[in-house]
């Protein structure tokens, strides 16, 4: 049987919160989803050694996609969010790719997953091409095309001061070059 | 109905430089997960937010254009980056109540 080329469509959504959680104790940060009632900034607890605190939250969803001919569903719930390139560090590859595709029209995104104390967790390539794909498929990509690329890509994460695609922050217009990184 | 004929018809303000586009229905929020969860290819999105975040929101759901509602003061930042991805960005100083009112008599936009 020839292999479905997959049509999607996005099912499941759930709306909720990525939240920011930051140990004062070793300086780590960690991120998750939830779907509970608005977090509290500032809401702290204990694990082993790190004293956990709530930094940031952002209103945001989390969502499925399902291949409309052959029933097939991917699960996202590895996806954090998306972040805009705003070119913010010269030689960081994802820049240098961002330049290379938005000559040809071409508009980037990159997706980040989750960040454990233990290191990030990415998203693997494979949903990452259909995430791609099912960008691509909903628009009219004679005028572009979308392309969405992994966070390992970001040659210095604890400089990039690219803009998170999240419900936060929203009316801050501080210049990229004074803002903070965003780790 | 396209982005220049709706432009003439409301007396809405266009700010980014972009190509007109065919308009299929319209998405009211001022969040963008909802917009990136629900607007469609083709949709007009009218919002108050103002914020640069606006941008690449709308190109990854591929809206045709974007109003700004209420008179909100545009960022020259966010008409900028529309600008560079052909995202009409356009302000009304109507309140949104008032300009579906007016989107709604205009149809065939539908939804
Ligand atoms: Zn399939
Ligand atoms: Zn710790």
């Amino acid at each position: 049987m020839p292999e479905c080329q997959h049509q999607w469509e996005m099912t499941n959504v759930r709306f909720g919160y990525v939240v920011f959680e930051k140990c004062f104790h070793c300086n780590s940060l960690e991120t998750y989803f939830t779907t509970e009632a608005n977090p509290i900034l500032g809401d702290k607890y204990r694990d082993g050694d790190c004293f956990w605190s709530v930094v940031e939250n952002a209103q945001s969803f989390q969502f499925d996609l399902r291949c409309t001919k052959c029933g097939h569903v991917e699960k996202f719930e590895d996806l954090m969010g998306f972040l805009h390139c705003t070119g913010c560090l010269d030689d960081c590859q994802v820049d240098i790719m961002r330049r290379q595709l938005e000559a040809k029209k071409t508009w980037i995104l990159v997706a980040f997953g989750f960040l454990k104390k233990k290191g990030k967790h990415t998203v693997p390539s494979y949903k990452l091409d259909i995430l791609t794909d099912y960008f691509n498929q909903r628009r009219d990509t004679k005028r572009s095309k979308i392309k969405i690329l992994s966070f390992d890509l970001i040659t210095d994460l604890s400089n990039c001061r690219g803009d998170f695609i999240h419900d936060v922050g929203m009316l801050s217009t501080e210049p990229i070059a004074e803002r903070k990184p965003i780790f | 109905m396209n982005t220049q004929d709706l432009i003439e018809k409301l007396g809405l303000k266009p700010l980014s430089k972009f190509e007109p586009r065919e308009i299929n229905g319209v998405f009211i929020s001022d969040m963008i997960s909802d917009v990136m969860a629900g607007a469609k290819s083709g949709n007009l999105w009218l919002t108050v937010q103002t914020h640069k975040s606006i941008v690449p929101a709308a190109n990854l759901v591929d809206a045709a254009a974007v109003v700004i509602t209420s008179g909100k003061e545009v960022p020259i930042e966010t008409v900028e980056l529309a600008s560079k991805y052909n995202i009409a960005i356009l302000s009304t100083s109507l309140p949104t109540y008032e300009l579906v009112g007016m989107l709604y008599a205009l149809k065939p936009i539908s939804r």
